[in-house]
């Protein structure tokens, strides 16, 4: 319940700053290849460049481990390329990260509620069909 | 048409005394609270789960199916109790930032039926990954390999997709 409640704030608080900044994960690489601006792959540094100071920080201070992930494998490590792969070239295409279309959705573009109607479509596809059938075929 | 969207801020500040928030403020404070919702509010296992549109969504999703239908679809271990509610809270927060600065306006730039399928296919990819592009910048940024592996295929799969878009244009 402590996340649930944690997760609806923050994302109140990031999701206002969001839409006054017009934040977007993937527009930030995008924006530089296409029209050499680096408004928004400033946002994109910043990100990671703070929860890279803050992760350590937080593990001083509330015992929380870092770098304790799941094996690597050789599928994993495919599927995560081809993962991201995916959400990058389709995210471009649709003009914008999930973020941004969540952003753009609650600003009445109604492409973008029909966007997260398809997010929700493709979460019930992804669990109900295609990771049953990758569990099949892999190794 | 798509790259004219690209370089046009979108209807900036329409309304005078509008509040400005730089991209690289909002960068900021995501990259911090991300943290923070892992470290202190126990939006964990797995680890770097603090911030992330396609996962929590998909916890959202299949607890909401799981609780009504009573099937078993796959929950992260932080949404078995009670789903995370990141993607309503970041709709509710742009919703406010839109109807407070007068930007709220009902338009429909592209074709439903297009994001619709972009939108099951981003979430499709998304779940292989591990991660949004937000999340696997996240995992990246907590050390862990495999999150970097991931967002260089993002940024391939960007570079690929914006080339695409400009060969498209200039056809």
């Amino acid at each position: 319940m402590t996340a649930a409640v944690a997760t609806l704030t923050i994302g109140i608080v990031l999701g206002y700053l969001g839409q006054r900044s017009r934040m977007c994960f993937v527009g930030g690489i995008r924006d530089v290849i296409l029209v050499r601006d680096t408004y928004l792959l400033k946002g994109l540094l910043a990100f990671g460049l703070t929860a890279w100071l803050a992760f350590p920080l937080a593990g001083l201070l509330v015992g929380a481990r870092s770098g304790s992930f799941g094996g690597s494998d050789a599928v994993t490590l495919g599927l995560t390329i081809v993962g991201g792969f995916g959400v990058g070239f389709l995210s471009t295409l649709a003009n914008g990260c999930p973020f941004r279309q969540h952003v753009l959705a609650a600003q009445g573009i109604r492409s973008s509620i029909a966007y997260l109607a398809g997010f929700v479509a493709g979460a019930v596809i992804f669990h109900g069909a295609i990771a049953p059938l990758l569990s099949r075929l892999l190794p | 048409m798509v790259t004219t969207e690209v370089s046009v801020p979108a209807g900036i500040s329409t309304r005078a005394g509008a509040v400005r928030i730089t991209a690289a403020q909002m960068g900021g404070v995501a990259g911090f609270l991300a943290v923070v919702a892992g470290a202190v509010f126990d939006v964990r296992p797995p680890e770097a789960y603090g911030l992330c549109m396609a996962c929590h969504a998909r916890d959202l999703v299949n607890w909401t199916i799981n609780d009504l239908a009573g099937t078993h679809l796959t929950v992260a271990p932080a949404s078995v109790a009670f789903p995370l509610l990141t993607t309503i809270g970041v709709f509710l927060g742009a919703l406010l930032g839109a109807t407070s600065s007068g930007e709220f306006r009902w338009r429909s730039p592209e074709s439903s039926v297009s994001t619709f399928v972009y939108g099951a296919l981003v979430m499709n990819f998304a779940l292989l990954a591990g991660g949004c592009a937000i999340r696997l910048l996240l995992r990246t940024t907590a050390g862990e390999a495999l999150g970097l592996t991931g967002f260089v295929g993002l940024i391939a799969g960007v570079t690929c997709g914006t080339m695409w878009l400009r060969w498209r244009a200039t056809r």
